[in-house]
This record gives C-alpha cells, sequence and structure tokens, in this order.
C-alpha cells in the first residue's frame, strides 16, 4: 500500500519550504504514491507548478493551502485547508475565493496579518449550490488544538476542538496528526501527536497522518533552519522557534507505516489504530485528488465575454468587419495588385484566428489598444504581435508586416493553441493610469495584476546566510558587494575562478566561518523571496476569474493574482503585457517641451530644422505645432548621421558601449539597418560570431556567399547570414516544402536534445528528394543548428527599432528638450549626472538651481543674450567635440539655436529640477512651487516653509545666487551658508507675520542685502562636490576637472584625443565609472566592459581575463579610475580601450606617479570624491 | 547535545532497534522497548561545512534510550545512545544511573 502526502509546502512557500514540486512529485512517484498535495503556506504560489510536476510524474495532484487562523485580528494557530476535486471545480473555487478573503485588508499599508477567521472559514466550506462540504480543515500540531495539547491545556483543548466541531459543516473537519521524532515532551514529539490521535478519537473525528514535509530529503533540513533565520531576520543561535530536528522531509510510505504504528502502539490502540489512520489518510486524500482538466480549467483559454467591449454579434464576423474596415485606413490608394497581397493575408490570417476562437482575443486587445490611445499616452506595440496583418488593421501594432517580410505563423499558427502574447509599451509614468482603466473598463471580477516570484540571487543570499550565522552585518555588506552577476549556485566555483573574489577566498581559507557561509549562500540559490507586481502583467479573464485564481493586494492597491508568467498558458489565462517604459515618458516630455518652448509650427520648424527644401513645413507637425513622432519618416538623414557618429548617448538601446561599438562598425544608413543592429546584439549573435561575416559582407570586405541560390530571396537582405527567425522558417519552408506554420513548430524543436534528432532527419529527407546536393544539406542544417536558438525574431526588432529612431530623431533635432526629458525620466542605463556631462558636452548650457525659476521639473529655458554663463569661474562650457566626431551643430542640420525667429532671441539651457535635491520632500516642493516668486528667504520661509535643513542645501546649491545678486547682497555664498547656520530655525513669529490681506512692505530682503561679506566665494571643486552630495550630479563643471593637475601629471589622454591616435597606441585614461556590463562572449570566457568618462567623452574599456588579474577588487567597486590600455579602433567614429591595467584614482599611494613623492599628486587625489 | 564521550558497538534488528551493546570489556542486552527520538545539533557552531549534498546527521542525531543489563543478575542501566548518521558509528551520550553526563 501507498502512501499520500498531504501536508507538504514547496519552496513557493516563501522563506519556509525548500524543495521544488517537481523534485517533490518525481520523489513521490518513485516511491510509489498516486497522489501529492501542494499546501503552500499563504497560497496557491506553487500549485501549478505542483499541477505540471504531477503530471510529468505520472500521479495526481492534491491543491490545499497553510492558513493562519485569526481571531480578533490575531494569528491563534495555523491550519491545513484541502479542496475536494472530481466535482466540476466547486472544490478549487471554494480554496481561491476563502485564500483572498485570507488577504484582504492586508498589504503594505495594513497591520493586519494574512489569515482565516473559523466563521469565514466554515462559510465557505460549504457549496453555496449544493450545500455539500467541498473542504477539508486539517487541525494539526500548529493549530490552536494542537498548541493547547503540547502545552498540556487538555480542558482548554477539549472546548477549542468542540469550537471548532460547533461551527465547521460536518464532513469538513479532521485532525492532522504528526511526529517528527523529537525529544519527549517538546513539539512534533510522538507523544505530541498521540495526544491529538486520541482526542481525535474521543471526539469521532477522522485524523490523518501526514508529515508537514518542508524539504524532499533530509539533506534539506539545514537550508529550512536558515530559511526561518532568514524570515524571523535573526541568527540561528538566537532565534527561539527552531524546528525541533530535521525530519520533516518528504518521507516514504515504508516509513510513515512505521510512524503510523509507533504512534497507534504508543496510544494503546494497536495495530488497528494504525490501519485506521493510514486508510483516513488515504480516503481524504481520495477525495482531493483533482482533474485539472475539469476542477481547474487546465489549458482552457478564457478571455473577456465580448458583451463586456460592446459587440452585440458574433466575434467572428464583428473582427472581419473591423479588419475590413482598417484595410481603407491603413493602405488608402493601393494598387490591384497590392490589394490582391493585402486581402489573400487577411483571408490566410482570419482561416487561422477562426479555427482557433479566438476572434474575441483580438477584440480584446483591439479594445485595450484603443482605451490607452484614447487617453493620450503614447503606446507601441511590440513583439512578435507585429507580424500579423489582423494587428496591424486592428492599430493594435504599426508596423506593416507584408513591408517587412514578417510572417504571421511566428505569432500564431493553428498548430498553437496556447494565447499568444501581445505586449504594449506605455509611458511608465502613464503605466499605473492605464491599469486603472483597464480595470474601470473590464470591471474588477474579470482583471487582476500578474504577479512575479523573486528569488534569492548571489547578493541577497550572501546577506541572509550571515544574518543566519550571526555574522557582522558590515562584514557581510562587504562581502556582498564584491559578487557580482553569478548565480549563488556557484560561488564556490566562482571564488576559484573569478579574480574579483581572490581576497574573499584567501579569507575564506583562514576563517572557517565564511566556508559555512559560501556553503549556506549555495543553499539559497534561487528559492523564491517573494512575489511582487509583474512589472507589466495584466490579467484579463471573464466574469468567473476570481474563482481560478486567488488574489491579495499589491503595493499598486489594484488585486494581484498569485499565479506568474509560468502559469498563464497552463492555466489559460490571457495575459496582456503593459510595460511602461521611460524612454516613451522621456520622449512624450521632450515634445510638450518643444511646443512649450516654440509655441507654434513655424517655429518648431525653423528651431528643428525641419523645413523642407522649398521651406514649407512636413505633415507631421500639425497646425498648432505638435509633433506626430508617429508620423515622422523613417529616412532622415541627420538622424542617422547622428547614429553614425556613435554619440548616442541618451538614445533608446543603442547606448551602451557595446551597442555604440556595433553602429560604429555597422553604421546604419536606413531603417532596415537599424532592424539589423537590434537583432544583432544580442547574446546569441554575439556569442556566435555572426557579427563579423555579416559586417564583412556589408562592407563589400568578402564576397556574398548564399548556401544555395533558392534561399537568396529569403537571406539577401542580411547578406547571407542568417539572423531572423522568419529566415529560418523560410528556409525550412524552401528546403522541404513545409508550411509556414509546421516551419515554426520544427524551429521550435531546433536545440532541444530530444526533438532535433527527428527534424534533422525531416529536414535531410525531404531536401534530398527534393533534389539539393548533399554537401548543400549538410552547411544548411548546420546553419539551422547553430542559429536557430539564437536567431531574432524580425516583428521584434522591428517594433523595437521604432522609438530607437524616434529618440535618436528628437536628440539631432531637439537636443534640449530631448535631454530635458531623459533627465526627467531617467530612462537609460547610465546615471543622469553623465547625460548632464553629455548635455554639456554638445554645448548646452545647464542653468544652476534658482529658488525662482527651478521647478519640480527639468525645463528647457531660453537664456537671454545678455545672460552671462552659468557657473563663471568654470572655464565655460568645453568646446571639445568628444571623440573626435562631429559638433551637435554640425551633425544635427543646423543648430537649433539662434535662429533669428522673432521674439526666440537666446540659447536655450537645461533648468535644474528641485526634485534632484537630496532630502527636499515632496510636499516641501509642491509649497516651494506654488509660491514662487520669492523677493526674500523671509518669503520663502513663511509661505513655502522650507526646513532649515533644505534651506541651507538650497544655499549649499547656490539656488539664492541669482535672488542675492538681484538684492544686491555683498556676502558670498559662503557667508550665506554661514548666516543660515546661526539664524533662527523657524519662521517669524506669528505676531510679526502680516495679517491676512495685510501687505508686507516691499523692503526687500533685509537679510541677503545686510550680509557681511566675510568669507570668500566656495571654490569649483567644493562646489562640484556639494552638486554631487546633494544632487548626485557634477552640474557647474565636470569631477574630474579638479583632478586635471594631477591627470596631467600622470601623462592621462583625454577621451576626445582618443580618436586622432592611431590604432594600438599605449594610453592612460581616466573618468567616472558610468557602466560596467559583462556580456556572454565567444569562447566563454568573460569580458568586462567599464566606461569610464572624464568630461570630454567616455572611453570604454574592454578588461580580458589578464587584465581582470591585474585590476582584482578594483573591477566592480571603485568610482573613479585609472586605466591603462591600448586603443583599438571598432569603426570609422568609434574607438575604445583594451585594458592592460587599473588603478583607484582617489588611492593617490597606489598610482603609477612619475616621482612618487609628488605632493601635488598626494593632495589632489585625495580631495574631490570623498 | 554536541559532545560525545565514548564509541560503543551496538547490534542492531533489521528494522535498526539496536539490541545489544558493546562497551568496556561487557556486553549488554537491551530489555523492554527502547525510547527513540532525533535531536537537534547546533550545526552551524559545531560544524566547518554545511554544504548541499551533505544529508543526515548534519541538523540531528538520532538518539536511542535504551535499558541494559550485562547478565540475568546485574541491573538495569539506562544509557543514551546516539547513531551518527555521517559515519555510521554509535557513542555513549548520557549514562543515567551513574547521574553523570559524560562530556569530554
Amino acid at each position: 500500500m501507498s502512501f499520500t502526502h498531504l501536508h507538504v509546502s514547496t519552496a513557493f512557500s516563501a522563506h519556509y519550504g525548500v524543495s521544488w514540486p517537481d523534485e517533490l512529485a518525481a520523489a513521490a512517484a518513485a516511491d510509489g504514491a498516486s497522489a501529492l498535495a501542494c499546501t503552500d503556506r499563504d497560497g496557491l504560489y506553487g500549485t501549478v507548478k505542483h499541477l505540471k510536476a504531477c503530471a510529468s510524474a505520472g500521479i495526481d495532484p492534491i491543491a490545499g493551502v497553510d492558513l493562519a487562523v485569526l481571531d480578533h485580528g490575531q494569528a491563534i494557530g495555523r491550519v491545513v485547508i484541502l479542496a475536494h476535486g472530481h466535482i466540476q471545480g466547486a472544490g478549487y473555487r471554494a480554496l481561491c475565493r476563502l485564500i483572498s478573503d485570507a488577504h484582504a485588508g492586508t498589504g503594505a499599508q495594513s497591520h493586519q496579518p494574512v489569515g482565516i477567521t473559523m466563521e469565514e472559514l466554515a462559510s465557505r466550506c460549504l457549496d453555496p449550490a449544493t450545500l455539500t462540504p467541498v473542504l477539508t480543515v486539517l487541525l494539526g500540531p500548529y493549530s490552536d488544538v494542537g498548541q493547547a495539547l503540547r502545552a498540556h491545556r487538555y480542558s482548554m483543548a477539549r472546548s477549542l476542538i468542540s469550537r471548532w466541531q460547533q461551527l465547521m459543516p460536518d464532513g469538513s473537519l479532521a485532525a492532522e496528526v504528526v511526529t517528527h521524532l523529537s525529544p519527549p515532551g517538546q513539539s512534533l514529539s510522538t507523544g505530541h501527536a498521540v495526544k491529538l490521535y486520541k482526542l481525535a478519537a474521543e471526539r469521532n473525528l477522522p485524523a490523518v497522518l501526514t508529515n508537514a514535509v518542508r524539504y524532499c530529503d533530509i539533506d534539506g533540513a539545514a537550508t529550512a533552519d536558515v530559511l526561518d533565520s532568514a524570515r524571523a531576520l535573526t541568527a540561528l543561535e538566537k532565534l527561539s522557534d527552531l524546528q525541533p530536528n530535521g525530519q520533516g522531509w518528504l518521507k516514504p510510505a515504508r516509513q510513515m507505516k512505521a510512524l503510523a504504528a509507533e504512534i497507534s502502539k504508543a496510544a494503546d490502540l494497536g495495530r488497528a489504530g494504525a490501519t485506521r489512520l493510514l486508510a483516513a489518510t488515504e480516503e481524504l486524500a481520495d477525495r482531493c485528488r483533482m482533474d485539472p482538466v475539469s476542477d481547474m480549467g487546465w489549458k482552457q483559454p478564457v478571455v473577456p465575454e465580448v458583451s463586456v467591449i460592446g459587440v452585440e454579434s458574433e466575434p467572428l464576423t464583428e473582427l472581419w468587419n473591423r479588419c475590413e474596415a482598417g484595410i481603407g485606413r491603413r493602405f488608402a490608394g493601393m494598387s490591384h495588385q497590392q490589394e490582391e497581397r493585402v486581402q489573400s493575408r487577411l483571408d490566410h490570417e482570419m482561416r487561422i484566428i477562426g479555427r482557433l476562437g479566438f476572434s474575441s482575443y483580438f477584440l480584446t486587445v483591439a479594445e485595450v489598444s484603443k482605451m490607452i490611445t484614447g487617453m493620450g499616452v503614447r503606446a507601441a506595440a511590440r513583439g512578435s504581435g507585429a507580424s500579423s496583418l489582423v494587428n496591424y488593421l486592428l492599430h493594435i501594432s504599426h508596423v506593416n508586416p507584408l513591408e517587412h517580410g514578417l510572417i504571421f505563423e511566428r505569432f500564431l499558427s493553428q498548430d498553437r493553441s496556447t494565447l499568444p502574447d501581445i505586449d504594449i509599451d506605455v509611458e511608465s509614468a502613464e503605466r499605473h493610469n492605464v491599469y486603472h482603466r483597464i480595470f474601470e473598463r473590464f470591471g474588477p471580477e474579470r482583471v487582476t495584476l500578474m504577479s512575479m516570484q523573486n528569488g534569492y540571487r548571489a547578493r541577497g543570499a550572501v546577506r541572509d546566510a550571515g544574518l543566519a550565522l550571526g555574522m557582522d552585518e558590515d562584514d557581510v555588506g562587504t562581502i556582498a558587494k564584491q559578487l557580482w552577476r553569478f548565480s549563488a549556485g556557484k560561488f564556490r566555483e566562482a571564488m576559484a575562478e573569478k579574480p574579483e573574489l581572490r581576497d574573499f577566498s584567501s579569507q575564506v581559507d583562514q576563517n572557517q566561518q565564511l566556508d559555512l557561509l559560501v556553503d549556506l549562500t549555495e543553499r539559497l540559490d534561487r528559492l523564491p523571496r517573494h512575489i511582487s507586481m509583474h512589472p507589466c502583467g495584466v490579467i484579463l479573464g471573464d466574469k468567473n476569474l476570481l474563482d481560478r485564481s486567488p488574489v491579495q493586494p499589491s503595493g499598486l492597491g489594484l488585486p494581484m493574482s498569485q499565479f506568474d508568467k509560468h502559469d498563464m498558458d497552463p492555466m489559460g489565462m490571457l495575459k496582456l503585457d503593459v510595460l511602461g517604459v521611460r524612454m516613451q515618458s522621456s520622449m512624450a516630455y521632450a515634445l510638450n517641451e518643444i511646443i512649450r518652448i516654440h509655441p507654434s509650427a513655424a517655429e518648431v520648424a525653423s528651431a528643428g530644422g525641419h523645413r523642407k527644401p522649398d521651406g514649407s513645413i512636413p505633415d507631421f507637425i500639425s497646425g498648432d505645432g505638435q509633433i506626430s513622432l508617429d508620423a515622422v519618416p523613417l529616412d532622415d538623414e541627420p538622424t542617422y548621421e547622428l547614429i553614425r557618429s556613435t554619440h548616442t548617448l541618451g538614445c533608446f538601446q543603442i547606448e551602451s558601449p557595446g551597442q555604440r561599438e556595433l553602429i560604429g562598425k555597422l553604421a546604419p544608413a536606413g531603417f532596415n539597418d537599424l532592424i539589423i543592429d537590434i537583432s544583432l546584439f544580442r547574446p546569441g549573435p554575439m556569442k556566435s560570431d555572426m557579427v563579423r561575416p555579416f559586417l564583412e559582407h556589408r562592407h563589400g570586405w568578402a564576397p556574398e556567399n548564399y548556401p544555395h541560390p533558392d534561399l537568396k530571396p529569403a537571406l539577401a537582405e542580411t547578406h547571407g547570414v542568417t539572423v531572423f527567425h522568419e529566415q529560418i522558417l523560410h528556409t525550412f519552408h524552401v528546403f522541404t516544402g513545409c508550411s509556414m506554420a509546421q516551419a515554426d513548430v520544427l524551429r521550435r524543436q531546433l536545440g532541444d536534445e530530444d526533438a532535433e534528432p527527428a527534424v534533422e532527419e525531416f529536414f535531410r529527407t525531404r531536401a534530398i528528394a527534393r533534389n539539393y546536393p548533399l554537401e548543400v544539406v549538410d552547411k544548411v542544417w548546420h546553419t539551422l543548428k547553430s542559429f536557430a536558438s539564437f536567431g531574432f525574431c524580425k516583428a521584434h526588432g522591428a517594433a523595437f527599432a521604432v522609438p530607437t529612431y524616434q529618440s535618436a530623431w528628437l536628440k539631432a533635432h531637439h537636443p534640449e528638450a530631448f535631454l530635458a526629458g531623459i533627465f526627467e525620466h531617467d530612462p537609460g542605463m547610465y546615471p543622469r549626472r553623465l547625460l548632464v556631462a553629455e548635455a554639456r558636452r554638445l554645448g548646452i548650457e545647464i542653468l544652476p538651481l534658482d529658488i525662482n525659476r527651478s521647478t519640480g521639473q527639468y525645463r528647457v529655458e531660453r537664456i537671454p543674450d545678455t545672460e552671462p554663463p552659468a557657473g563663471e569661474g568654470s572655464g565655460g562650457p568645453p568646446v571639445g567635440n568628444g571623440c573626435g566626431g562631429p559638433a551637435a551643430g554640425e551633425s544635427n542640420g543646423g543648430p537649433p539655436v539662434g535662429n533669428g525667429e522673432p521674439g526666440s532671441g537666446g540659447r536655450l539651457g537645461i533648468r535644474l529640477s528641485l526634485a534632484g535635491i537630496y532630502g527636499l520632500s515632496r510636499t516641501e516642493l509642491k509649497r516651494i512651487v506654488a509660491g514662487q516668486p520669492y523677493d526674500s528667504l523671509a518669503d520663502l520661509r513663511t509661505r513655502a516653509r522650507v526646513s532649515r535643513a533644505n534651506l541651507k542645501r538650497l544655499a549649499q546649491l547656490g539656488a539664492f545666487d541669482a535672488l542675492n545678486r538681484t538684492m544686491q547682497g555683498k556676502g558670498s555664498r559662503a557667508d550665506l551658508i554661514h548666516h543660515l547656520n546661526s539664524a533662527p530655525s523657524r519662521p517669524a513669529q506669528r505676531k510679526h507675520q502680516p495679517a491676512a490681506g495685510q501687505l508686507t512692505l516691499p523692503l526687500g530682503d533685509l537679510e541677503l542685502s545686510g550680509l557681511k561679506p566675510q568669507l570668500p566665494e566656495p571654490g569649483m571643486t567644493e562646489k562640484v562636490r556639494t552638486e554631487l552630495d546633494l544632487l548626485s550630479v557634477d552640474a557647474s563643471a565636470h569631477l574630474m576637472d579638479s583632478y586635471r593637475p594631477l591627470l596631467e601629471e600622470l601623462g592621462v589622454r583625454q577621451a576626445e584625443e582618443l580618436l586622432q591616435l592611431r590604432n594600438g597606441t599605449e594610453v592612460m585614461v581616466a573618468g567616472i565609472r558610468v557602466a560596467t556590463q559583462t556580456p556572454p562572449m565567444r569562447g566563454g570566457r568573460r569580458v568586462v566592459f567599464i566606461s569610464v568618462d572624464d568630461g570630454t567623452g567616455c572611453v570604454d574599456c574592454t578588461f580580458f581575463h589578464e587584465a581582470q588579474q591585474q585590476a582584482g577588487p578594483l573591477l566592480f567597486g571603485t568610482e573613479l579610475l585609472l586605466v591603462k590600455g591600448i586603443t583599438r579602433r571598432t569603426g570609422p567614429k568609434g574607438i575604445g580601450l583594451q585594458a592592460t591595467a587599473a588603478w583607484d584614482l582617489s588611492d593617490a599611494d597606489t598610482l603609477p606617479l612619475p616621482e612618487r613623492s609628488s605632493r601635488l599628486g598626494r593632495e589632489t587625489a585625495a580631495g574631490p570624491l570623498k | 547535545m554536541g559532545l560525545f564521550s565514548e564509541s560503543v558497538e551496538v547490534v542492531c534488528s533489521p528494522s535498526g532497534q539496536p539490541l545489544r551493546l558493546q562497551w568496556g570489556n561487557r556486553s549488554y542486552k537491551i530489555a523492554a522497548d527502547p525510547l527513540r527520538w532525533y535531536e537537534r545539533r547546533k550545526w552551524w557552531e559545531e560544524e566547518l561545512r554545511a554544504e548541499r549534498g551533505r544529508g543526515a546527521g548534519l541538523v540531528d542525531h538520532e538518539i536511542w534510550r535504551v535499558q541494559a543489563r550485562a547478565n540475568e543478575q546485574s541491573e538495569l542501566r539506562t544509557f543514551d545512545i546516539a547513531y551518527q548518521a555521517d559515519t555510521g558509528r554509535w557513542r555513549i551520550v548520557k549514562i543515567h544511573d551513574a547521574v553523570r553526563e559524560l562530556s569530554a
């Protein structure tokens, strides 16, 4: 006879369970079990994975939950609740609703614990329709009854169990007997089990045996200890409720039977008692076996009822009508031949959609898409949805699939029955509004946010392992900072290999506690820590969605499903990815700034250099001057010039060091080149050496090469190199004559060890039968085999390339507005200060904080010609062009300044925002902006009620300098700071404040004008240091400026000089680290890219193995770097450095100064950033 | 219970239940039903490593409380003996009648 475990926590019981569902199901099946339960704590987090695991292990799943029971808001114990099965989902529905009940009113703002009252529990146990029990509650050792027994409070235990029996419907209650064989008298001892078993027998309550499993085998016990410590945030040594021992594992049937015998014997119930216990366990297990299909809706797609979106007719007919209408809009005035192509493609897609019954899905997505656009929010579809003409006609996507050769089957085919993914990018700042509108539009019963599991990664794992061992938090923090992108599970391996862990490795040799730390870190690897709102997933269902997924509050206040993306397909759930993209917000912001500063179509056209040769205004600028970005033609030459210059900092997707190198080499001349660029810059192609041959063919250095002339039509756009999934589909189609749908199935099987041999067999047989020569077949198969898993869907590339182009277009034509948008929404990979340096490099003035001019946003501002450049004494903005590239003006098709537009004279600059100031609260900021302008400090104190600390910060940042000048104050910024340090902290006393309606005398600011000039104006170095401290931006001058004397002594070259040097010159460069990347590389050996910025541009330094050894701990921790290396030309406009050595610029003693005794070097180096 | 005293030879039944002890120069026969439990260890203090796959014996030790006598005439003595899963050896952790805990 087998044994069924009814109480099992998987790893998805965060900070509690240790083992993955598939390990558990496999172990149970191997022991001969025919069913297994998954009863995660607080939810169904692991349930769908459990279903999948049970299906592949060939056993029946049982679904349940382990929940706290609340009494007057306090947890009084925990119980396990199991759903009954094979009752058309009545049990599963009740379980979902019960769990949602348990989470209602919890969440970040609330102090209410997750849990359920006995009354709520009782009401969910009966099916409202049939009034039969559909759930069973297990009262085990952790229940209030079990705890009372453990404390020898027998009469209390009796009254507690009476209450349960009174409240719960008949047939929905059982006792759960558990022994972990802990020492006599302790929790989970055999004696503990005996008491519960006897009490159940006395009350005629069925009793079942479980092992309250937390780990699959004995080895997991230590991991469970560490998780307990992490959950309680307490070191193991101080943890009061450690598990009594390590016996909570998935014991085999033989041992469970022995336990039953042991308990029964100790309870004087003999063999019959053991048999009864085991029989009751199996009886309950049988009642709870789930039918995934009929109980849980396994793999049955569900979408909102079309009536919700106002469709009364048959959905397929409605979809036809809407598509036909779309043809008129999208293809106005097409030729007859074109019309035939469009019509036949539409027929083809509609046939497949109709057969799959997905028409209401398309109508739903179209509805969401229309709703977002209607809100005035920028939106762009991404992903393989761009392959569909239907999507294009419904205005879900904006790429014409016929024009770019995109294949529908890559998105959807009759051979796939899961709902396809359509992803929509929206402005990040508007994402939450969009979510709320979707909830309103479809109703809260049909919508929930998707969640995601956050697992342990190296840094978090080492922190929690250190906590468990009671190590010093700072010591562990120091170690954690050294860990860089490897899985915690390979910590020990990494220690042997990675140079940055060298120091740590030698410490481990000396300190044995660190050895344990490494072991525990490895144990925590990947285990789920908590769930959170997925960054973009929204689940749409019909009115019964909440019967199929439990929900809990999210950080956003909207309900969040307990299921993650892996659970969507199995549960037939429609997930819509509405992703917030900061770049979309940046661009929307830039567009608003353009119209604000150039308030007419004529001004916009002139400022951006948009006028056509005949002087007319192009169509994408509307009458009122609004630029419609989506209407801008994709062939603007100044935009491609900018891209080719590699000065693409801030541009979507092409700003990283690796991408800047690739676009330098590829030199894109048109939109298709951008699609190719984006598709190539991916781990697969970079790793598999697709890029080099592609570039050689592209530049004509090597002849194009096609394996067979038949493939030329498909491969011509990439010069014979297979880059896109679409090309792989064509290759299959051409060589085997299979359909595109089949081709996509074959493509998916490539790289799958089990499936691939059959694909090869099919390919070879069919290709030979079609008379392709053997060596061609060999060659083409090799290509398919090696590239298929890396290739990129061209539809993705096409969708991605649109915002890339748009951002580059804005940077080329409206750099001030573009950069203001970038500062405001911070979309990219770099710190804001680097983009500020980029503005300075482009000659765009960064205007200082000013209490009367700065707002809560980075605004473009017109600088009167009479005004001197800001930051006097800084030597003005650097005039260099970066790495020798064309200056902004040259490449931009005319500088956008001083263009003689009437009334618009003056340069454009960007005013710093108050929002960036450290310590300034949102409410203070709002009050400051609402009260502008201020005529005195007293005025500011009175009306904006700014705290003293912030008043001082504002002064330190020079926000009062302009006011001081106006007041003709004679004191310096330092005098003012000194004054504020000694002045009274509170605003003027009430009696001195003007009464309402009474005007203050316009005396000006006596405080400022009365300042005695005593202290000198702070030096530029000090100002910059203050800015970095309080704004994280060096606004007045570049941080590196203060290192100039030291750098000169060291003989350091500037970034802008490098392009003029010969390839292979040995140089030293220095700068602030702005990016660190470890892209995957050919040969598998790690390469580290570190980009440093020195104020004249960025230098991308490549550290290969030896250089990494030399740099050691400097690789990932140091901010200011001195790097020695060899220049390496990457393209006509690109140059990088192959590093040979690196130093910490702020550690003067280690620098390779010509004379070690140089005092100058030490003093300067000790200064600025510290 | 991390400190152990003396090694002891134990003969077990096929199901793993101790039947005889060989301690010092004498053999003890186990009388009555022994009591068995698993006792936690402070492994994070006592162990140098806790690597994955370490297996049994890290978090707890199996302890048997047995009553045994050397021959029919001698009196019953109570021993706590611990089985060490990693080495497969037995040790005496406590002799109750002697009312002294062995720790060395």
